[in-house]
């Protein structure tokens, strides 16, 4: 085997020493030349992207989880269109991996199509496969192409591709380490047949995604040879080390401006697969320096026998998601802006387990990583003149719900449903609130499908659709809501259910600066109510959340959102999906009383969270808010803080000796450092 | 004229005196070399006070306080809340900011940085 090594992967995203060719070639792009150039990498690839959403199959594909990319002939990421940042860390590592293994045997060759979704290997997690092409110009490879999504199949124990009750690798269906698998610019019809095998589930699903990842591909790379007859190779070859080292030069110029010192985060999950359990699922150190970041896991909680955990690039990948759209958004995606930025991973911690561990739910664990770095770079960067892009943590929460067996077209699916993950609350923001439903944090430009391609697409009646009120953590500014959906098994006798969260006894996310996380996401469902009966008598009377909640139409079932699969009949509650709402920010006292009122009105806070978080003073049927009052009020809790308030060392003295109790700490590690206490055995 | 920056909504570090300072009402919170949480006072909080319980059970919306509590930071000058953390019970405190004040009185005396409006800008070359 050779599998790649820690170090080797680490060293993949870091940009290649330019060559002779490509140094000589730099005096062929000139100023203006080179800013059409750049611009016109953007066009092939949005280009390419547009090309990879229609024609994918998978919910995910269609909303845009997705990323399609250009790379110089060492592999280097030049420029991405993007979708999904997260996938930007996988190709470079694949492609420099199929440099230095396969150039001999099977070869490298113009027209080659080659393929992984293996974690081990350099993924996120098998779900996520990337179909690479070479690019090839007067017979010399000048570059690579590569699209990246997201299937929500693999042949796992579970369907959905993400198996909850997955306790090694070899429970996670198909895991393809870097393969060649077409040339001459065709598919293998033996691989195709692999995929539909594994895939057999959701064959139609499998299958189109697959052939939509290499037409993606290959689209973009028949742009750049049509680029290189026009401009000149030499311009492209050019083009491309000059854009690495642009993309560089611009990382080091915005890290220079933070004040060097050390930022820290930690950060807890509930969960792992099925087992329940305090993890502590990030430690981040982040040490600044110069124009450079240090980003250490070191404290991060021992890996489990589940499938919550992660490989490192494919935490790496997670920060992406974080940096790429908030730090470097005016920057292209590329390999250069993360060469200053350099990881310490312990080894057998969750963030970087063992060969043999299962990591198709990593995107889960990395919930830490995900939010610590929000948090870390949000105080680096708040004392600089770039205080206005700081924000809060996203949610975080990825509660993703997939469903399948035999639609009502009477083809097999098992899919996972793209509207709760991609409405998402965005973390509160240092000038304002997060915006309400703004995406995935995952895939910032995802998009929620409407309801009626729901229902037209799966087996399920979707009667009701709203903000969930309360769910952005509260906060001078308030982190934006999350949604509620509320769906039924419809058309057919009976469809199988799982979900995918964690979250439900604690939240992930830290808030910043005095404001509060989001609430946490039970999986709740309305027990033996017939939902079609159920809104035929309601007639025009709408359904709330509110009142779903409180049982008004039937006994309410509140479990963990992540939920194995099971089978739900005709008519029956599958669950209703909740998004999770951003981070708060800032003391909530300080929040403008009349925003308090604003949301009121809107229905998204509550008059409880009103009353006692905020300490407005509001008059419900006027549907107004007391200034004068809510100022008396506001001031009597600053004074009822000082009151209660210990002052820090006396405090410690009492908190210190706390500690959860031992069945909580299963999963944790030693208490309260996270070593981990025992090896963990998978035969 | 001592030179303050804000290193959160309502915390300040004067860069001349090396002591953290609240935002909202400049009292002083300690030496800017220590974590500053040591100059705040502390609240442990239920979480329930915050997030509501909505319905009977282990799953609630609100999170479980035998797992993690709420820790709040205020100022002991204007009982302003400048921080914030979810914590397991006995977990300890994190110290988030560290600024390296050496380095930055470096820069600023070297010209690379300069303070305007409290906040740090890169002097250009």
């Amino acid at each position: 085997m050779s599998i790649p090594t820690l170090e080797e992967k680490l060293r993949a995203l870091k940009v290649s020493a330019p060559t002779a060719i490509e140094e000589a070639c730099l005096a062929k792009v000139s100023r203006g030349d080179y800013e059409i150039g750049v611009q016109r990498t953007a066009d092939i690839l949005d280009e390419g992207y547009e090309v990879f959403m229609r024609s994918c199959r998978s919910s995910m594909g269609i909303a845009g989880d997705s990323i399609v990319a250009i790379f110089n002939a060492a592999g280097d990421l030049v420029n991405a269109s993007a979708g999904t940042y997260l996938h930007a860390v996988i190709p470079p590592i694949v492609i420099k991996y199929i440099l230095s293994r396969y150039r001999e045997n099977p070869g490298i060759e113009d027209g080659d199509i080659w393929y992984t979704n293996d974690a081990l290997y350099g993924g996120i997690h098998n779900p996520d496969q990337v179909a690479i092409v070479p690019v090839f110009y007067d017979a010399e490879l000048i570059g690579w192409t590569a699209a990246l999504s997201h299937t929500t199949e693999t042949g796992a124990k579970e369907p959905g591709g993400m198996p909850l009750s997955a306790t090694s690798r070899f429970d996670e269906g198909m895991n393809l380490p870097p393969t060649k698998i077409g040339k001459n610019f065709r598919l293998n019809e033996d691989i195709i047949e692999l995929f539909a095998a594994f895939g057999i589930r959701a064959e139609q699903m499998v299958t189109v995604d697959l052939k939509a990842r290499a037409t993606a591909a290959d689209r973009v790379r028949t742009r750049l040879v049509e680029m290189c007859d026009r401009e000149g190779v030499d311009f492209v070859r050019g083009l491309f080390r000059k854009m690495l080292m642009e993309a560089e030069s611009g990382a080091r110029r915005r890290l220079r401006a933070w004040p060097d010192g050390v930022y820290r985060c930690v950060n807890f999950s509930d969960a792992a697969g099925l087992e329940r359990g305090l993890i502590r699922n990030c430690a981040m150190t982040m040490t600044k320096k110069g124009d450079t970041l240090l980003v250490d896991f070191s404290g991060t909680s021992p890996e489990n026998l589940s499938s919550y955990n992660a490989h490192p690039q494919a935490v790496v990948g997670h920060l992406a998601n974080y940096i790429y759209e908030y730090v470097f958004h005016d920057l292209p995606i590329s390999s250069a802006t993360f060469q200053p930025i350099d990881f310490v991973f312990p080894e057998g911690s969750c963030l970087s387990p063992t060969p043999r561990a299962a990591t198709s739910n990593s995107v889960m664990i990395c919930t830490g990583a995900m939010s610590a770095i929000a948090n870390c770079i949000g105080r680096a960067r708040f004392a600089t003149s770039e205080w206005r892009q700081v924000t809060a943590s996203m949610g975080n929460g990825g509660n993703a719900s997939v469903i399948a067996g035999l639609s009502q077209w009477n083809v097999p699916f098992a899919d996972m449903l793209a509207y709760p993950i991609n409405t998402e609350g965005q973390g509160a923001r240092a000038c304002c609130d997060g915006m309400n439903a703004y995406g995935f944090p995952w895939c910032a430009f995802g998009r929620a499908p409407d309801v009626e391609s729901m229902e037209n697409e799966f087996p399920m009646l979707v009667p009701f659709s709203q903000h969930w009120p309360d769910s952005g953590g509260h906060g001078k500014f308030r982190g934006g809501v999350g949604t509620a959906q509320f769906w039924s098994a419809h058309h057919v006798p009976m469809v199988f259910f799982m979900s995918i969260a964690d979250n439900s006894t604690i939240q992930t996310p830290q808030p910043l600066f005095g404001g509060y996380a989001p609430p946490t996401v039970p999986g709740v469902t309305l027990k033996g109510v017939n939902v079609t009966e159920l809104v035929g008598k309601l007639g025009s009377t709408p359904l709330d959340f509110k009142s779903l909640i409180e049982g008004k139409y039937g006994e309410l079932v509140a479990e963990p959102y992540g939920r194995s699969v099971r089978p739900v009949g005709e008519e029956q509650t599958l669950t209703i999906g909740l998004s999770t709402g951003g981070a708060g920010y800032g003391d909530p006292l300080e929040r403008d009383p009349r925003d308090v009122e604003r949301d009121l009105v809107a229905g998204l806070v509550s008059e409880w969270s009103a009353t006692h978080v905020y300490k407005v003073v509001w008059d419900p049927k006027k549907e107004r808010v007391d200034l004068d009052a809510t100022a008396k009020a506001r001031a009597d809790e600053r004074r009822a803080r000082l009151e209660r308030g210990k002052p820090f060392h006396e405090f410690v003295k009492g908190w210190s000796e706390k500690k959860p109790p031992a069945d909580v700490l299963q999963l944790y590690g030693s208490w309260p450092d996270a070593k981990p206490l025992q090896p963990v055995f998978r035969p | 004229m001592s030179r303050t920056i804000l290193v959160g909504e309502n915390l300040a570090m004067n860069v001349d005196t090396e002591r953290w300072t609240c935002a909202a009402c400049t009292r002083e919170l300690g030496p800017a070399r220590e974590n500053f949480k040591h100059g705040l006072l502390v609240h442990e909080r239920d979480p329930r006070e915050i997030h509501p319980p909505l319905i009977e059970g282990p799953f609630t919306f609100s999170p479980d306080p035998t797992w993690i509590r709420i820790l709040e930071f205020y100022c002991p000058g204007c009982g302003v809340q400048i921080e914030t953390e979810y914590l397991p019970p006995g977990h300890p405190v994190t110290n988030t900011t560290e600024i390296d004040v050496d380095a930055l009185k470096r820069r600023l005396g070297a010209g690379e940085l300069v303070i305007e409006n409290g906040r740090l800008k890169v002097v250009d070359a």
